[in-house]
């Protein structure tokens, strides 16, 4: 094993989503030296694998990609992928120690082009992670097209050994040898931007969601309207037929005490109202219905992108689906009471959309074991003011940026992110500790 | 219009309802419900009900005996508002809205009626003792003849009128129609129900409720069993081995499923046996103890002890006329015809609609 390698760095920012990104920009704007640790191949995040973004229907890709090259060629960036953080200690005088891994990718970095010869003579074929399990990818890949950095990894948890990527590749920079990296940074400041969990619905047995294939999550339904998307046409997974009644079941692990969830995720109405919306132009012959409890549609402008929906002819009904049951089709009958008329009803559809809630992300509670991250009672980080300092967790120099906090969508995790910045540099500043 | 009763909620706490103003009225426990349907659906229809405190519309609804508390409504609910604990409420609320007496909400209301009216009944029976008014042969007598008096007083008293008050409220009031050839046409509603259950086995498909069904089913049988074996047969005299034997096995049954009962609601792993108001302890305990105390003095009878162990048969006979005159008449016991009449009632509201 080789020894530890040591650094030291201004800030470190847990996270490489959106979030990450923008807060790791700003402070390195200002002329500070940052690490960006993402434990995924890559930056991004969630956002980057949206098809568009509400209430503009900007393409996700077209607006993340320009910040995401911009953090990774920045001279003050440095950024880990596919790394771990271990631990973080604070230390007395205005610093913190961590320890982190970076897991190897058996790939040598510098010298990978990205050219995806090894993907074709890779003979393993597993669920594609980045198109949510919708189609297969190999051993040896690239995780998608926009993906930074653009270069190949070996998962080697499924790989055979057989080398055929080392013998494919031309720049023979796949090692096998490789091993995982122990690094410990010696950092000023910390921002957390670990973001969000989405709801697995295999926790709602009733929804079907393990057995009927044509029970997809709403992030499925992003990859299947993405540019990038798995199949180039929205079909439905069972036997690829084009979806003409479809249906979306909201609140799916959202205000809901039975799944230990109680608080609304403040972004599914919306996405899902996004999602009709682009079903609508992609297939304009498919009815699309939104099951909903309430319509929460409180963002600048969001009232009327859900107006606009109704106009656009997306039925909504008002009525948590209970029991989602799958025929012998593929169809699925969904029942629920519609509350207008108080009835029980039973409707047919030939492709469900879960629309998941957002959850928090635990893995701070790990890192952060001595010093005691505190969670509020969501199981979000604790904002220490949430009034006047929401970006200040309960350990000082300890910073929050996005969805660590709480759910929110991407402009206010963009604001979010810049308030974390903001306070990070301020902290930084008044540091007068060498390190 | 409408007419809002603003202390119904507070009403119904009384009666064991918790919660239920939690609701935000998103459909997920109408929805879940296996009984429910187009034409009858329920529970969140109580629940805004009884939110809103149109109590009016709760007594004219036949929906609350309609549910047989599988209890998945409150396993699901997003708000934690326990919508089958409502609708259990909502049948000892309607239990004591038929009641002319007011002495069935009374008794549901306060534990402290309750135990009051129980020692009553033991004091009484303590003091016929200790006045020495009778002698054993005529205790064994008088018990057989209260029997056949009990039950003739209560149904021509009590249950009948507050049957007449149940079909008042739920059908006249509401359709103001009446054909008697849908009485006889929907009778065998009522004797399939009262009999089988049979609407609790489509509440849930799984093998436990199966269990608990059948438990029931052998409960009912052997109790109505029972009452015949001893009110009619008199059992306790008899000297034909068929009626003993019969009378044996019916008060076993009774014993053995009402303890399996007591144990379900003791260890409240089902939505079900969650929830327990003093009056389903009470109704339970009760037949548990008539099961086994019948048991036991025909069981003297037979050993010819009873005179010596005189004390059993005082029990038995206190257990007796408390169930009688109080359990039957005021507590849980009614629901036995409430559920199978509103089957009944429901129907016949089906057929002139």
């Amino acid at each position: 094993m080789p020894s530890i390698q040591k650094l030291n760095f201004d800030a470190v920012v847990v996270g490489g989503g959106i979030a990450g990104v923008e807060s790791a920009l700003n402070i390195a704007n200002s002329g500070y030296k940052v690490l960006l640790v993402e434990k995924d191949l890559t930056i991004g995040g969630k956002m980057i694998l949206l098809s568009k973004v509400f209430p503009t229907l900007d393409c996700a890709a077209c607006i993340t990609t320009p910040k995401i090259s911009e953090v990774a060629r920045h001279p003050n960036v440095t950024i880990f992928t596919q790394t771990e953080v271990k631990a973080i200690h604070k230390q007395d005088n205005h610093y913190f120690k961590a320890e982190i891994v970076k897991h190897a990718r058996f790939i040598d970095e510098s010298n990978c082009t990205g050219c995806q010869l090894c993907e074709e003579a890779c003979p393993v074929v597993v669920p594609d992670q980045y198109q949510y399990g919708m189609v297969g990818r190999k051993a040896a890949y690239i995780p998608f097209n926009i993906a930074s950095p653009r270069i190949a990894a070996i998962d080697i948890e499924n790989c055979i050994l057989c080398g055929a990527c080392e013998k494919a590749c031309p720049t023979q920079c796949i090692d096998f040898m490789q091993h995982d990296e122990e690094y410990q940074i010696i950092t000023r400041s910390v921002v957390v931007a670990t973001g969000f969990n989405l709801f697995d619905p295999v926790k709602i047995p009733r929804f079907s969601s393990e057995t009927a294939q044509n029970v997809i999550t709403s992030m499925q339904m992003e990859r299947l309207l993405a540019p990038t998307r798995p199949y180039n046409h929205v079909i439905r997974p069972s036997d690829g037929r084009i979806p003409d009644k479809i249906a979306y079941v909201l609140c799916t692990g959202s205000r809901d005490l039975s799944v230990g969830n109680p608080i609304c995720s403040q972004i599914c109405c919306m996405y899902s109202i996004k999602q009709a919306q682009l079903l609508m132009g992609s297939l304009p012959m498919a009815d699309v219905t939104i099951y909903y409890i309430n319509i929460r549609s409180f963002g600048k402008g969001f009232e009327e992108f859900y107006e606009q929906a109704k106009g656009m002819g997306v039925n909504f009904v008002k009525g948590k689906v209970g029991k989602i049951t799958e025929k012998s089709n593929g169809n699925l009958t969904l029942r629920y009471e519609d509350i207008k008329t108080g009835k029980l009803k039973e409707a047919d559809h030939d492709l469900v959309i879960l629309s998941v809630g957002v959850l928090s992300n635990d893995d701070p509670q790990q890192f952060f074991a001595e010093n005691e991250w505190k969670k509020d009672k969501f199981n979000f980080a604790l904002q220490k003011d949430l009034f006047f300092k929401p970006s200040l967790s309960n350990i000082e120099g300890v910073f929050l940026a996005g969805t660590t906090s709480g759910p929110m969508d991407i402009p206010d995790t963009i604001l979010s992110a810049g308030a974390a910045s903001m306070e990070t540099i301020r902290y930084i500043k008044q540091s007068t500790v060498e390190i | 219009m409408a007419k809002t009763d603003l202390k119904f909620g507070k009403k119904l706490k009384k009666y064991g309802a918790v919660d239920f103003n939690a609701c935000y009225n998103c459909g997920t426990c109408t929805a879940v419900c296996a009984l429910s349907n187009e034409k009858d659906s329920f529970p969140r229809e109580m629940v805004r009900y009884s939110v809103l405190g149109l109590s009016e519309d709760v007594k004219g609804s036949l929906k609350p005996w309609l549910c047989y508390y599988c209890g998945e409504c409150t396993a699901y609910c997003p708000q934690e508002a326990k919508p089958g604990e409502l609708m259990m409420s909502l049948r000892r609320y309607l239990t004591s809205h038929y009641d002319w007496t007011g002495l069935a909400g009374l008794l549901y209301r306060n534990l402290a009626a309750y135990l009051v009216a129980f020692t009553l009944i033991i004091g009484g029976i303590v003091g016929l003792y200790a006045s020495n008014t009778f002698q054993f042969e005529e205790w064994m007598h008088y018990g057989h003849l209260f029997e056949m008096l009990a039950i003739g007083g209560v149904f021509a008293v009590i249950i009948l009128p507050n049957i007449i008050r149940m079909w008042y409220s739920t059908v006249w009031k509401p359709t103001k129609k009446f054909k008697l050839k849908f009485y006889f046409k929907a009778i065998s509603e009522l004797l399939v129900h009262m009999f089988t259950q049979k609407r609790s086995l489509s509440c849930d498909s799984d093998t436990k409720n199966k269990i608990w069904w059948f438990e029931h089913f052998v409960l009912v049988l052997s109790y109505l069993a029972l009452l015949f074996t001893t009110v009619f047969l008199d059992w306790f005299s008899a000297t034909n081995t068929i009626v003993v034997v019969a009378g044996y096995v019916f008060s076993g049954a009774i014993f053995v499923v009402t303890t399996d009962f007591v144990i379900r609601r003791m260890r409240k792993r089902s939505e079900k046996s969650t929830f327990t108001h003093p009056s389903d302890w009470f109704f339970v305990i009760w037949l548990m103890l008539m099961g086994f105390s019948a048991f036991a003095v025909r069981l003297l009878v037979d050993f010819e002890m009873l005179q010596s162990t005189f004390w059993v048969f005082l029990i038995h006979i206190t257990v007796l006329v408390q169930w009688a005159l109080i359990i039957v008449p005021f507590g849980k016991w009614t629901h036995f015809l409430y559920r199978s009449f509103a089957m009944y009632f429901d129907k016949v509201n089906k057929l002139s609609k």
